[in-house]
């Protein structure tokens, strides 16, 4: 675990605004863990918002909704800003048309099944940035005693966390009530970072002054740092439980749900409202001010500039997808926003432009790695082409955290040559299976 | 077009040549310390071995066949890594020591030490300590002949350790503590030692697992061998005197040298602590700091093999 400068303010106090009306939406049938949704309409198609245009395939799987109305214009490949080139459906919005309002659905008398169709069909997929579908998680195939509730938004610049568990308290608690009774659960912890004193507070009024259907309830303060947020390390901070090198938190009998992903699922449930919208961070020091927006999936990044909703104050010379840890960096505005868009992080000077330079051997990067691996020796065993030590390593365990490569003095980037090893292992596997 | 190199995306300020530059500051109080008790001798000794290892440094970068001055996976001249081995081995040297050994041993320090085995971060040995044991087995009579601080003429007289060992004779534990003691120049004051070896823990610079084990054992042991023989001399006599806090702070923690894990830390500093002790006590020298830490530079990938951490949620 490190400690990072944050960079949190004033993102955390920016309350969030709106861009639902964008001129073109481009969506992905690929913008969640798993198997792509299968494409359900074809170009000239009119279609409404929230009309699903993609379904699940497989069990790991979402749902993709189309979150205007409008046309359907083209479907093509565009570029993806994880996948960098995915099939997509290109939609025309028709403002003309009157909006689709979402009806309250009377849940009371919804079995558990039909309340986990109903997110399973909204194509809700986590928030926190793994964009794995939610409703698998809710379907545990071992026993889960305890439900944790992620709010520790341990990257720097990020906000959203923050900014829904401020503006949107009672949808959560209400959407984490939902959770709770799918799951069964005997607990449920509120993981809140501390670096969120605002919302600690509002939570603890909140739950102790409403009434909500809850078990023993329970928020932990964290304080441990980078990566705090990350599944494993959440919850072994809150319960103290460790989840198996390879293994699901079920394992453990523990299910994470990020904050976000508990708003979606109060929208979906109470509100009938599939998930077309998210809320997104824009910051960092190349923009004039930085901001929350609910924006449409699908919106081009390019298109906030174009409408004023950001502006740059200075040319940047990195744009993140993410947090500036984990996050991507992309190579021009032109990318769509997906459902793991959490936030982008506008940088006017890059930090990681520095030469790598000889290993000092110094361990700073096994001192801080949160899954006790040796980075140091995965970057020796790559450069050399010793892949075959590297499963031997546990390279299959690096989370791509970036604490090593943050803290080492020689500047190493151990995580560009993890995902060279990791590769290296895929292929392999490959050619041993033919 | 923007940057597109992958994650993450911050680093943190310290570099390299932060990390060396911060030694050498930790460095400044004994080096100060060195020149205060033997003045020229001592200036000569430092001078003559830093520039002899950004002089080697630079020669083998060249004839490796790279720019000296920029970024190679050799190393650097940047880096500032010469610099602290030179100025660590003039500081291990005694004050009477001939200035073509002194040459010599830096050459052999940088070019053989360091740069045979790879270069920066690749050597097994600690090179200032190899250069040290390279001249004590070449000019054995040279290296092991201290004068008393201040002196003009060279009178040679033993360190406080050597008298002890072989003619049960004990120096005040104050000129112990202040430097004013004869051995080598940079060994005398545990003051400023203390002072620059604190400054590098503080700033994370050296790890304190490994200092703290070493000097645990020692202390540890002497406290037992304490009771068992009175005679054996005060418990702050061993620890104020010889190369333990010079070799503790600034030599076994170099990071190249010394195990990556925290386990392995540990294993390693307890491992100086006890062979200083086997030899103290039990060897023909009177110091083992040398030894001991080269013994452990030995062990060390091993000791990195057998201290391996258990991965995140193993049992
Ligand atoms: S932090 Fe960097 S220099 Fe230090 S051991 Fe790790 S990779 Fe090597
Ligand atoms: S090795 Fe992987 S898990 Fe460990 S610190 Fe580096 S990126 Fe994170």
């Amino acid at each position: 675990m490190i400690k990072l400068n944050e960079h949190k303010e004033p993102q955390h106090s920016v309350t969030s605004q709106r861009y639902l009306t964008p001129n073109k939406v481009t969506v992905f049938m690929s913008q969640h863990l798993g198997s792509p949704a299968e494409l359900i309409v074809k170009p000239g198609d009119e279609i409404l918002r929230g009309q699903i245009i993609a379904k699940t395939t497989g069990f790991v799987s979402a749902n993709v909704h189309s979150p205007v109305t409008g046309k359907v214009l083209k479907v093509e490949y565009a570029k993806h800003p994880i996948l960098k080139h995915a099939e997509a459906v290109i939609i025309g919005p028709d403002y003309t048309k009157p909006r689709v309002n979402f009806k309250p659905k009377d849940t009371i008398k919804f079995s558990k099944e039909e309340i986990l169709n109903i997110i399973k069909e909204s194509g809700i997929v986590g928030m926190g940035g793994a964009t794995f579908p939610t409703h698998v998680k809710l379907m545990p195939k071992s026993p889960v005693d305890t439900l944790i509730i992620n709010g520790s938004e341990c990257e720097p610049y990020l906000a959203t966390d923050c900014r829904v568990m401020l503006e949107y308290t009672n949808e959560i608690l209400k959407g984490v009530e939902i959770l709770a009774k799918l799951l069964d659960v005997k607990t449920v912890i509120f993981g809140i970072a501390e670096n969120k004193p605002r919302a600690i507070k509002l939570f603890e009024e909140t739950i102790e002054n409403g009434k909500y259907d809850f078990p023993l309830v329970k928020i932990a303060e964290l304080n441990a740092g980078y990566p705090q947020g990350g599944e494993k390390q959440l919850i072994n901070i809150v319960t103290k439980r460790k989840v198996p090198p390879r293994g699901l938190p079920m394992d453990v009998g523990c299910v994470v749900h990020n904050v976000g992903t508990c708003l979606a699922v109060y929208d979906a449930v109470y509100k009938g409202k599939p998930f077309i919208e998210r809320l997104v961070t824009f910051c960092g020091d190349a923009l004039k001010e930085p901001k929350n927006v609910w924006v449409t999936i699908g919106t081009n990044l390019k298109e906030l500039f174009d409408s004023n909703i950001l502006e740059f104050k200075t040319a940047p010379k990195k744009i993140i997808c993410g947090g500036p840890m984990m996050g991507i960096a992309l190579d021009s505005l032109d990318y769509p926003i997906i459902k793991g868009s959490g936030g982008f992080v506008f940088l006017s000077h890059d930090e990681a432009e520095v030469p790598e330079t000889p290993c000092l051997s110094c361990s700073r990067c096994v001192d801080v790695c949160p899954m006790n691996l040796l980075p140091n020796e995965f970057v020796r065993a790559v450069k050399a082409g010793e892949y075959e030590l590297l499963e031997d390593m546990n390279l299959i365990d690096c989370m791509e955290c970036g604490c090593c490569v943050y803290s080492c003095p020689a500047k190493i980037p151990v995580v560009h040559y993890v995902r060279m090893g990791k590769q290296f292992l895929r292929n392999h596997a490959v050619k041993e299976k033919k | 077009m923007y940057n597109i190199s992958s994650s993450p995306h911050l680093r943190v300020k310290l570099d390299t040549r932060s990390v060396m530059l911060n030694v050498i500051l930790g460095l400044l109080p004994v080096t100060a310390a060195a020149v205060f008790f033997f003045r020229v001798p001592a200036v000569y000794i430092i001078l003559n071995c830093i520039i002899t290892a950004i002089l080697t440094e630079w020669l083998v970068l060249k004839m490796r066949g790279v720019n000296p001055l920029s970024n190679t996976s050799y190393g650097s001249l940047k880096d500032l890594s010469a610099v602290v081995t030179g100025l660590l081995l003039a500081l291990i040297l005694p004050p009477a020591v001939k200035w073509y050994a002194a040459t010599l041993g830096t050459v052999f320090a940088i070019a053989v030490v360091k740069h045979i085995f790879g270069g920066l971060g690749c050597n097994i040995f600690n090179p200032a300590l190899m250069g040290r044991l390279f001249l004590m087995i070449a000019y054995p009579k040279m290296l092991t002949t201290f004068y008393e601080p201040f002196s003009v003429d060279v009178v040679s007289k033993a360190t406080p350790l050597a008298l002890y060992k072989f003619s049960s004779q004990f120096v005040s534990l104050k000129s112990l503590f202040l430097g004013n003691i004869s051995g080598s120049i940079g060994e005398t004051s545990a003051l400023c030692i203390l002072i620059g070896g604190i400054y590098l823990l503080l700033r994370k610079i050296a790890d304190w697992r490994i200092p703290l084990t070493m000097f645990g054992v020692v202390l540890a042991v002497t406290i037992i061998m304490g009771t068992i023989n009175p005679l054996s001399g005060s418990l702050f006599f061993h620890l104020l005197s010889g190369g333990l806090l010079l070799g503790m702070f600034f030599m076994a923690t170099d990071p190249a040298t010394s195990p990556v894990t925290k386990l392995g830390r540990y294993v390693f500093g307890a491992g100086c602590g006890l062979i200083i002790i086997i030899i103290r006590y039990w060897g023909g020298y009177p110091e083992g700091v040398m030894f001991s830490i080269l013994f452990m530079n030995a062990l060390t990938p091993l000791i990195n093999r057998y201290t391996k951490p258990k991965r995140f949620g193993e049992r």
